[in-house]
């Protein structure tokens, strides 16, 4: 019962969050709202090939940037709406993340966290200076909403969170496909993967891409809810660790992790951003803040959470396994090897739950 | 009998080192193999050779008669060559049962985005797991094991791609007497139902026991081979083993 009812927890999650903007009207709130759900699917998108697959890329900017910047020109020149070319134009970043991703792939580890710097300095530079396409450091406008402005952030508040929805439901797809218990056998050890039968650069790249898809996505939507984009801003080093660094809080290669991230973070930004103006020193709090999390929380919110209600219930996981055990015993009082083997095992799980 | 894996003048080079050196072995259908040698004497990267870890600097590597050479890692179990490593290796995350389900084989992008496990697959895994005592651990993650059971497992997950030949490195390495038994077991029991086995194995009372065929390497180079009796008491091995 309990357990029945734990589980249904995200519909009055999604509930308060559908009357959320009816609650708190004033437009501040529908941005806030709207940062928290945009960093959330992100970071969802992120955690494909950064936690189910262990490729921490630092380079996901990349895709924010090129996506704001196709469907700001795709806005400009062919006066097609943000809010449905947005997908579309994530649908070109991917194809694109697929190349990169085929190139950069080949490294691994650190070399692999340095190649994604690299990539995002490059599209950056390409920004600045590819000047008739993206008017270079001075950026590109977009027109404006149709909407009144009463409501003007409601919209992009309402369809973010579609999108999150969206990236979630991929995420937890991905998580139980078969391709999914490829990436995270990948993230494990990729030699072995790859020994047992698993086209690890099939894999990675199309994790790669996927991962892609929705920062692309929200990069779109972002453009046209800021309606002014500059490549130091789309481009930026700052919106990648943002989303490696709530996947961290949360949980990295869990589920809802990202998500849960996403709101404690975004909030507590603006928060010490309202302490302390406009400065940098926000930026200094934060990462003060990141390193306690990282020294006392490493594996996250979500995992740490978990493993303590585990710890809590472990004393009667343990009692139970024994008795199976014992009754297993009986089953076969012949102590052949077999039942050596498996007698060795339990009490090598008993002495494991009795120390935690 | 027919040869079921051969390689022939294998060689490949580590900076000034010849770690293999033309070396042609060959494996024969039905067969537990044994593949000794001192410490260096390049069994491990012979196992690398076979299995596209390593790109041999020259020579061929045969299964049936179709060459395997440079066919990359992951196509190989495809074509029912699986191997173990000498320092187990495990998917430490994900559980028992998982470990034992990545090694199954993928037809086609469909299958890719189908469910993690399968129900047949799911029962193939624990019938697996129950011969070798670990199917009460199935919801464990891998790391949890002990290391005799990690062994036994990296083994069981092995057999869920249907090899026809495995490639065992150090199957009893580090692991207690009790347990040793039980991995002979075992192997002969799958070689009973067909499979082949190339063992790489310092234990010499298994692998004297176990194989009915065996290759000595000594310095990247095939010293001797033949049935454990005769290689046993030859001179070159005992001076390979014993000498200098």
């Amino acid at each position: 019962m309990m357990g029945r009812i734990i589980r249904w927890w995200p519909l009055p999650a999604l509930i308060a969050l559908l009357i959320f903007p009816w609650v708190y009207r004033e437009p501040y709130y529908h941005v806030l709202g709207f940062n928290v759900l945009l960093l959330a699917t992100m970071a969802v998108s992120w955690n494909i090939i950064g936690g189910y697959t262990g490729y921490t890329s630092l380079g996901h900017a990349t895709f924010f940037g090129m996506g704001a910047y196709l469907v700001a020109i795709a806005a400009n020149e062919l006066g097609w709406n943000p809010l449905w070319s947005a997908p579309l134009m994530a649908l070109v970043v991917t194809l694109v993340a697929f190349g990169l991703g085929w190139i950069m792939l080949r490294t691994s580890g650190a070399a692999f966290v340095i190649a994604s710097i690299a990539m995002l300095l490059i599209f950056r530079l390409l920004a600045l200076n590819l000047r008739s396409i993206t008017n270079g450091a001075p950026g590109l406008s977009q027109p404006l909403p149709p909407w009144s402005p009463e409501f003007s952030r409601m919209p992009f508040f309402y369809y973010m969170l579609v999108w999150l929805i969206i990236a979630l439901a991929v995420s937890a797809y991905i998580r139980r496909s078969r391709f999914g218990l490829g990436l995270l056998a990948i993230r494990d050890d990729e030699g072995k993967a790859e020994m047992v039968g698993v086209n690890t650069t099939l894999y990675k790249v199309l994790a790669f891409g996927a991962s892609a898809y929705f920062v692309a996505v929200g990069g779109g939507i972002w453009s046209y809810h800021t309606t002014h984009i500059s490549p130091i801003f789309a481009f930026d080093l700052i919106v990648g660790v943002e989303m490696i660094l709530v996947t961290m809080l949360g949980g990295i290669g869990t589920l809802w992790g990202p998500v849960l991230g996403a709101f404690i973070y975004v909030p507590a930004t603006d928060l010490i951003l309202f302490q302390f103006g406009s400065t940098t020193i926000h930026l200094a709090i934060l990462g003060g803040l990141m390193v306690l999390i990282l020294l006392f929380l490493p594996s996250g919110i979500l995992p740490t959470l978990s493993n303590w209600l585990e710890e809590r219930r472990a004393p009667r996981a343990a009692h139970e396994k024994a008795r199976s055990m014992a009754e297993m015993y009986d089953e076969e009082p012949a102590p052949n090897s077999e039942s050596k083997v498996a007698d060795e095992t339990s009490s090598a799980i008993v002495t494991k739950q009795e120390t935690l | 009998m027919t040869a079921l894996l051969r390689t022939e003048n294998l060689v490949r080079r580590f900076g000034g080192i010849t770690a293999v050196n033309n070396c042609s072995i060959t494996v024969q259908e039905g067969s537990i193999t044994g593949l000794i040698g001192p410490n260096g004497s390049g069994k491990t990267t012979l196992f690398n050779l076979i299995t596209s870890i390593y790109k041999p600097d020259s020579g061929d590597v045969y299964m049936r008669q179709k060459k395997i050479t440079g066919v990359p890692s992951n196509q190989l179990c495809h074509r029912g060559l699986s191997r173990t490593f000498q320092i187990t290796r495990l998917f430490w995350d994900l559980s028992v049962l998982e470990n034992m389900i990545v090694p199954v084989r993928q037809v086609g992008i469909r299958s890719l985005f189908g469910p993690g496990m399968h129900r047949h697959e799911e029962e193939r895994a624990l019938v697996l797991l129950k011969r070798v005592g670990l199917e009460h651990l199935k919801d464990e993650p891998a790391r949890k094991l002990s290391f005799g059971q990690q062994k036994l497992l990296e083994f069981a997950a092995v057999l869920m791609a249907d090899p026809e030949l495995v490639l065992l490195d150090e199957p009893a390495g580090g692991v207690n007497p009790t347990m040793i038994r039980f991995i002979m077991e075992l192997i002969r029991s799958l070689h009973k139902e067909g499979v082949t086995f190339l063992v790489v194995e310092h234990n010499m009372s298994v692998v004297m026991e176990l194989c009915d065929y065996i290759l000595v390497l000594d310095q990247g180079e095939k010293i001797a081979e033949g049935p454990p009796h005769i290689v046993q008491s030859d001179p070159v091995v005992l001076d390979a083993y014993l000498g200098d």
